[in-house]
């Protein structure tokens, strides 16, 4: 029996065993500390901080639920949200998020660690980024062997994919949903592969944990009937299923109702209907397989297929009148837009406002997953090739995610997992033929079965971590599906082990080496990539922004918490400031004032006043923002430093949303230059100049050039000598880099003069006289 | 500070003694001048002192009625001495209908007769100055008044006094020409040269520290100045210090609460005037960009952060920690910069803390086997006035037979526990409460304690213990098979 | 005598007026009926469609028809627009009279062009009623510009249009015969072949080819090519879009071609060389296929190099 390289032999089984698992373990505590540790450097270049928006808020919540208490989270009506509505938070979040850390919190302090909820905050997602990658092993190793599993917990563990949503400080719902989705997953394979309800259950209560998470739960909603539903077309249908996705669908809908948030969603629209229609679904067929198995007539069986279509045809027809009645509401808006892509643009605007539900280039998925974008197919072919059950799993994922992660950027996150568990399969498939010491025999009758066996005895013992996969292939009760093509036929061959196999392995030492040497260069790469963009491209909290002077060191440009600091330490605690939404949950969090709108875009109406104010002129303006009882009104302006984040690039998207409310007040031509551009400078149109935006954002701008001409230095644009005048609110505060502009909005006039004259007055009589031609231009 | 004048018994006799004799001292001359400032303003008042008769011990001083609650902080010395003199309340002084108060002074040595003596009474007043105009704009000088009693009373005869008014800066805008003290002094009673404004001299003048002296002849002065540093107050100043051996570390953490007393700022603040004021090295005096402290030194990872996050415009030099007893004193520079220049009128909390090295400040007594730790009161920030101040110290866990001496003694202490990381029972801890505290109050809390082995190795014990338990569950666990029987189904 | 006859004029304004009025209304009808919904303009009825005291709305599409022009969104357009007018003829008398749409090329009246100091077509203006009942409230009576950022459908247009007319426009989307015919013959032929092509779609590497083609495809950007609908390739004729955000339609293809390469010279190190008895010829094949893995995985990391300029690691090119 060739070997290309010698093994020692004098191993006994329990210590290759025993070692093989402390190697494990100790190689899975490795990784989870790679992958909290590539998650550092957002708190290592700056500091503790919570990042973004959303989080924000979350924080906020989980503030509110570590001093307060559970109960007071529970009912905690937020009235300086949404001013004047207010906002019922306990009924309207997902509390999965804030419920856990809230419950790391208490566990601490209990233990007398008395470490800052923020802290708490700012690391759980890194923390639960080694649980992913613990679940991911888990969910990997049923797929194939541990290898497979460890290479997988490695991959998930350092990947930009999922690294974007999770480095510390990004404080927002996928930080746990990804750990919840593959645990859920593999509870569920476990549960498939074993036909057992406890597993079932176990999924189901991690569903729940996930329902209470995320909204992307649906994915779990609809992924899983998917799958139980193309088992039984093949024709796979087992008890096994049966138990498992009964237990999981009947526990699991029953628990994810309890989320308020949720309610009773998953029996009335339509994304859950999915799952409600194989269950109907698999009952059905399960009682035909119990009466096919005690009857024996032909013709009663064909009955029985006949009436099982039928009632199978029925139930759709029923769910479509339903739908058409409107017991089962249709699919939302946000979900709707992933079949109907140009559905969002045209009927809600404001979600395809946002940057995250931008369809994906293939840039970006090569900077996410690099090499594994090329693996995973290569994997799913792998799986293909000996089709189990939860193979089977892996396949349908990996075809739907890539779909999605196509339609949106954001959900490049539920690609990411599948991708590296296929791509684990193919490397360690190809680690695992090129490691193997044993090389065939050259001759052309085939191998004795005494060879076969010895030949595939020491595999496992060689290369430490992999088990041989044969004993669960015995145990699975599937026989090998007949496929036609060749390829087929020899790997339906090579799987079965008990008959004779084809010979195969690989000559040489040279061959292996260099296969072996070309993967590891692949992923030491791999390992340079991941850092790279984690350290340059995700690791900045928008909150904060870096620049590097001449000579090389970090300047921080903090002024979006300068003006946040000193809204909240020098204006009264009740004053309502207005601001684009994008800003509401940073000044709810930071500034702890009063907002019109944030984050949370649940009101378009709302919005779109906000826009509208933005959009309209002085005159206009001032009364809405007196009957919202504004005092404050925040704009970005990214012009003195080159920040294009601001809020003149978004100005366009307030337009469209104001004249989605006002299509006659409001017009998106009307601030373009008539030929077509948008523009700042003396060529902008008059609504444009007159515009509130335009205004605050400009205001004195010019002045600060001295004599020179005043650039606007994100647009490129040359603005006029004489800038905007305001009237009816006053320059209240500008941070140091201009970013920030707050302004205060005008009592009015004690003499009951409105402020444009009371102005004019003030400031002597030339202003009065060229004041309203500027006018009647600005109307006409 | 009431309670500043706290009586200690042993003096009662000579307070009997001057009680007795009312006149037996006489003032050849008093002058009195004052440093005007901010919220801080400095009094210093020199005494020449001449015995009518020997054996004079107990010398009285009197202070009017403003004068005293103003007054934060006063000592006596002896004119080129250092060490202040003993000072005790003069009996029957808490009479709130009297318009004076009366301190007694205990002389180093019983004078002779006709021996003299020069006595200098140094005394901060806070809050002693008022904004006005109360609103100024970004543009216009920050302007303050300070008012006084024209005389100063003394229970004895005085041959010749005056007051000084210094100001910083010659521009002063008004001062009161006081009336009716014709019979002290014939002609002009003030005069201006440079930025001092004098009172005075008013020649020999009876007993003045009686009611009808004062409502015959006392009266308050005014003088209305430019002041071209911003007005500083520390509205609360919480400051804990953290002990532990094991880090061999000192931790101090103040949280400040930092207000700008002077005019409020008239309309809004214009960052492009600001800048252009920066640009043109012309900066508001009221608006405050940034300060300057002076931190202990020798201190390790210095923070600065509020209430939403680390504030990264601030530098730190840090002088390395002195060896031990010598005399030259060190200090790192910390230069803060809030996040935005505080205008008139304007807030800012935030957090300030560094470790030092407990070696700097702690050492250990063989003969009592006692620690002796020097614990600052506060940092000095020139020309603030902390209004409340709470000190906070946190000894190590477990530490017996706890004494403490203040410098001075504070409204309020008390013993509490206080829990942290890895704590089992919790650390004693003891607070000191003050008001009003200048940069003359800047000094040391010294703290002694007793610390037994076993109370040291408490911490390391019990993390230990719980690890060992974490482990032996885990053993447990992955040993015991809770199986009921084998699965069979697959 | 002048002054006189100054006066019998100004007596007699008003009432010419509105019979003008009348006249024009009329006229406008007729052609409208004519036309079956558009009033084909010329600079003349312009005037008389959108003159000032009209008591009337009108929707006008200005446009450039003519091959010469080269005006595409015009010729894609222009159906939309009769569509909806058509829609509206078949209303009823008293409502359609009310509301005109009318079409004026770019080269029957340049001057109207140039007056309205239009650079681009198309352009669609509704010129609300001056007069009468229909007159707007806020008394805004200038023409209002429609945003075609919506796209050039009938349906859209219908549904904007509906905001200016008396009452809504009847129109609804011709039912796509063709499509569902297709979809039908395409139903029924698959259904005949079933018996045949079983075997294929028993096949498991049929199912294969498909997923993996599906996910090569999606992971190459197609999704986003179709949403933003991006060129196949620039005028320039280069294939490659600048810019890491962006992408032309055949960076799709080259991309899922690379990718695909890549996978499956993996694929053949672990399916089928392992079969390979003969030591030499798998020994080559080893080495072949390692090789084709890095030349190809170089190229496609310079390609990622001109799209993300900042990347900074290379492969052998």
């Amino acid at each position: 029996m060739p070997e290309a390289y010698p093994l020692p032999s004098n191993l006994s089984s329990a210590t290759v065993t025993n070692t093989a698992s402390l190697l494990r373990i100790v190689t899975l505590a490795l990784i989870s500390g790679a992958a909290i540790a590539s998650r550092l450097f957002a708190v290592i270049n700056f500091e503790s901080i919570i990042h973004e928006f959303d989080p924000w808020f979350n924080y906020r919540a989980t503030r509110v639920l570590a001093t307060k208490g559970f109960y007071e989270f529970w009912n905690w009506f937020d009235p300086t949200a949404w001013y004047p509505l207010g906002r019922v938070v306990g009924g309207t979040v997902y509390p999965g998020l804030m419920a856990t850390s809230g419950v790391i919190y208490n566990l601490l302090h209990a233990l007398n660690l008395p470490v800052d909820i923020r802290n708490v905050c700012v690391l759980l997602a890194p923390g639960f980024s080694a649980l992913t990658a613990w679940a991911t092993y888990m969910f990997t190793k049923e797929m194939k062997d541990p290898s497979a599993g460890l290479l997988a917990a490695a991959f998930i563990g350092i990947v930009p994919g999922y690294i974007s949503r999770s480095v510390a400080g990004s404080y927002d719902n996928e930080a746990i949903a990804i750990f919840l989705l593959m645990f859920t997953f593999y509870c569920w394979i476990k549960a498939l592969k074993q036909g057992s309800a406890l597993f079932g259950t176990v999924a189901a209560v991690f569903y729940f944990y996930m329902v209470a998470a995320w909204g992307g739960y649906v994915f779990i909603t609809n992924m899983i009937p998917l799958h139980a539903l193309v088992l039984i077309l093949m024709g796979r249908f087992s008890n096994r299923l049966y138990a498992a996705y009964s237990s999981w669908y009947a526990i699991g809908t029953l628990a994810s109702m309890q989320v308020p948030f949720v309610g009773f969603q998953p029996v009335k629209t339509s994304e859950h209907m999915a799952a409600l229609a194989v269950f109907g679904l698999l009952q059905i067929v399960a009682f035909a397989q119990l009466v096919r198995s005690h009857v024996s007539s032909q013709q009663f069986q064909k009955l029985l297929f006949i009436g099982v279509v039928a009632i199978g045809i029925l139930g759709a027809a029923a769910f479509g009148i339903m739908t058409l009645k409107g017991w089962i509401a249709p699919w939302t808006g946000r979900f709707y837009s992933l079949w109907d892509t140009g559905y969002a643009k045209k009927y809600i605007p404001i979600i395809a406002s946002v940057s995250e539900h931008q369809p994906t280039a293939w840039p970006s998925f090569f900077m996410d997953l690099q090499f594994l974008i090329f693996l995973f197919p290569a994997g799913v072919v792998v799986c293909f090739r000996q089709l189990r059950d939860e193979h089977l799993f892996v396949i349908i994922y990996a075809v739907m995610a890539s779909y999605f992660a196509g339609v949106m950027v954001r959900l490049m996150l539920t690609l990411t997992p599948v991708v590296c568990v296929a791509s684990a399969v193919a490397l360690s498939t190809l680690l695992d033929t090129y490691i193997d010491p044993t090389e065939p025999e050259i001759n052309d009758d085939t191998v004795s079965e005494s060879g076969a066996s010895t030949a595939s005895a020491p595999a496992p013992g060689a290369n430490g971590t992999s088990h041989p996969t044969t004993p669960k292939k015995t145990k699975k009760a599937v026989p090998p599906p007949q496929s036609t093509s060749a390829l087929g036929q020899i790997i339906a061959a090579s799987r079965s082990s008990n008959n004779k196999p084809r010979p195969k392995g690989i000559f040489g030492a040279d061959t292996r080496l260099m296969v072996v040497f070309n993967a590891m260069c692949l992923l030491a790469f791999f390992v340079f990539h991941c850092t790279w963009v984690t350290s340059s491209a995700y690791s900045s909290p928008s909150v904060v922004l870096a620049s590097t002077n001449p000579d090389g060191s970090q300047h921080i440009i903090d002024d979006f918490r300068e003006a946040y600091y000193w809204l909240r330490q020098n204006t009264q605690e009740d004053s309502v400031v207005l601001s684009w939404w994008d800003y509401g949950y940073q000044i709810a969090g930071m500034a702890d004032r009063p907002t019109l709108v944030d984050n949370n875009t649940w009101n378009n109406t709302h919005i779109a006043t906000v826009g509208k104010v933005m959009a309209s002129s002085e005159e206009v303006a001032y009364p809405i923002l007196r009957k919202h009882d504004v005092q404050y009104i925040l704009v970005i302006f990214g012009g003195l430093l080159g920040y294009s984040g601001d809020d003149i690039n978004k100005f366009l998207w307030m337009v469209r949303i104001a004249q989605g409310i006002w299509p006659d007040e409001v017009q998106e031509p009307s601030f373009f230059t008539p030929r077509g551009e948008y523009k700042v400078d003396d060529q902008a149109s008059p609504t444009m100049r007159n515009s509130m935006m335009y205004k605050m954002s400009y205001y004195r701008f010019a002045e600060l050039f001295g004599g020179n001409a005043a650039t606007d230095r994100v647009r490129q644009q040359q603005l006029p000598k004489v800038g905007p005048t305001l009237d009816y609110v006053d320059e209240a505060f500008t941070s140091e880099n201009w970013i920030v502009r707050i302004y205060e909005v005008k009592k009015e006039d004690p003499l009951g003069r409105d402020h444009k004259s009371a102005n004019a007055f003030s400031q002597g009589k030339k202003r009065k006289r060229t004041k309203p031609a500027q006018r009647r231009r600005a109307i006409l | 500070m009431p309670n500043r004048w706290r009586t200690i018994p042993f003096l009662l006799s000579f307070i009997i003694q001057s009680l007795a004799a009312p006149q037996s001292f006489e003032n050849t001359a008093i002058v009195r001048s004052v440093e005007l400032g901010g919220v801080a303003v400095h009094v210093t008042t020199t005494f020449a002192i001449k015995a009518l008769e020997p054996g004079a011990k107990v010398y009285t001083i009197a202070l009017g009625r403003q004068e005293k609650e103003k007054t934060s902080w006063f000592e006596v010395k002896v004119k080129g001495q250092q060490n202040p003199l003993l000072i005790s309340e003069h009996p029957y002084a808490y009479e709130s209908t009297r318009n004076y108060h009366l301190v007694d002074v205990t002389l180093p040595r019983p004078l002779t007769a006709n021996g003299t003596l020069n006595i200098v009474l140094e005394a901060v007043q806070t809050h002693a100055t008022t904004p006005w105009p109360t609103t100024a704009s970004q543009k216009e000088d920050q302007a303050l008044k300070f008012t006084a009693d024209l005389l100063v009373l003394s229970p004895y005869h005085t041959l010749v006094q005056r007051t000084k008014l210094k100001a910083l800066t010659p521009r002063l805008i008004s001062f009161t020409i006081p009336k009716e003290v014709q019979d002290f002094m014939p002609d002009t009673p003030a005069s201006k040269s440079g930025a001092t404004v004098t009172y005075g001299p008013f020649n020999d003048i009876p007993p003045s520290a009686n009611e009808n002296f004062i409502a015959a002849y006392q009266q308050p002065v005014t003088i209305h100045y430019f002041h071209e540093q911003p007005v500083l107050e520390i509205l609360k100043l919480t400051r804990s210090a953290e002990i532990s051996h094991w880090g061999a570390n000192l931790n101090i953490q103040d949280d400040i609460q930092l207000h700008n007393a002077g005019p409020a700022l008239k309309g809004h603040f214009s960052r492009l005037d600001h800048q252009s004021q920066a640009f043109y090295k012309k900066p508001a005096p009221h608006a405050l960009p940034a300060l300057t402290l002076h931190l202990p030194s020798g201190i390790r990872n210095a923070y600065y952060y509020d209430l939403i996050g680390n504030v990264s415009t601030s530098r730190l030099r840090v002088a390395p920690s002195p060896p031990k007893n010598s005399k030259t004193k060190q200090y790192s520079v910390l230069e803060l910069r809030p996040r935005y220049p505080i205008m008139g009128g304007w807030n800012y909390t935030f957090t300030l803390g560094w470790d030092a090295p407990l070696a700097d400040s702690a050492n250990w007594d063989h003969a009592t086997g006692k620690y002796m730790v020097e614990i600052p009161i506060m940092t000095p920030i020139t020309g603030a006035v902390v209004n409340n101040a709470e000190v906070k110290i946190i000894l190590p866990e477990g530490a017996t037979d706890v004494e403490f001496t203040p410098p001075f003694s504070a409204l309020e202490n008390r013993v509490s526990t206080h829990v942290t990381y890895l704590d089992t029972t919790g650390r004693p801890t003891l607070t000191f409460e003050y008001k009003d505290l200048t940069v003359m109050h800047a000094q040391s809390i010294f703290v002694s304690y007793k610390v037994s082995l076993s109370a040291h190795l408490k911490k390391p014990v019990a993390v230990a213990t719980a690890f060992f338990s974490l482990f032996a569950f885990a053993l447990l666990g992955r040993r015991i098979n809770l199986t009921i029987h084998k699965n069979k189904v697959l | 005598m002048k002054s006189f006859s100054f006066i019998f004029a100004l007596l007699s304004l008003p009432f010419c007026i509105a019979n003008t009025q009348d006249a024009v209304h009329k006229q406008l009808v007729e052609l409208a009926v004519a036309g079956n919904g558009v009033i084909k303009l010329d600079p003349k009825s312009f005037d008389l469609i959108t003159s000032p005291k009209r008591n009337w709305s009108a929707a006008i599409q200005l446009t450039a028809l003519d091959k010469r022009r080269r005006c595409l969104p015009c010729n894609d357009f222009d159906p939309s627009f009769n569509a909806v007018a058509k829609a509206w003829a078949t209303t009823s008398k008293k409502n359609r009279d009310n509301h005109f749409f009318a079409t004026l090329d770019f080269d029957d009246g340049q001057v109207v062009f140039q007056k309205l100091g239009l650079t681009s077509a198309p352009v669609v203006q509704v010129y609300p009623a001056v007069e009468g009942p229909r007159a707007p409230a806020n008394g805004k009576v200038a023409p209002i510009p429609y945003d075609f950022s919506s796209g050039y459908e009938a349906s859209t247009l219908a549904e904007a249009m509906s905001r200016y007319t008396p009452v809504v426009i009847p129109y609804s989307d011709p039912i796509d015969w063709a499509r569902y015919s297709t979809f039908a013959a395409g139903l029924l032929a698959f259904t005949v072949m079933l018996r045949f092509i079983a075997p294929i779609l028993q096949s498991r590497w049929t199912w294969a080819t498909i997923s993996i083609g599906l996910s090569l495809i999606m992971t190459s950007g197609y999704m986003f090519v179709r949403i933003r609908g991006s060129p196949y390739a620039a005028q320039d004729g280069s294939w490659i879009a600048g810019g890491y955000q962006n992408q032309y339609g055949q960076e799709v293809s080259v991309i899922a071609f690379i990718y695909g390469l890549l996978a499956f010279a993996f694929l053949m190190l672990i399916m089928v060389i392992p079969y390979q008895m003969s030591p030499n010829r798998q020994r080559l094949q080893v080495y072949l296929w390692t090789g084709v893995i890095m030349i190809i995985y170089s190229i496609l990391i310079s390609i990622f190099r001109v799209k993300n300029r900042g990347y900074p690691f290379k492969l052998f090119l």
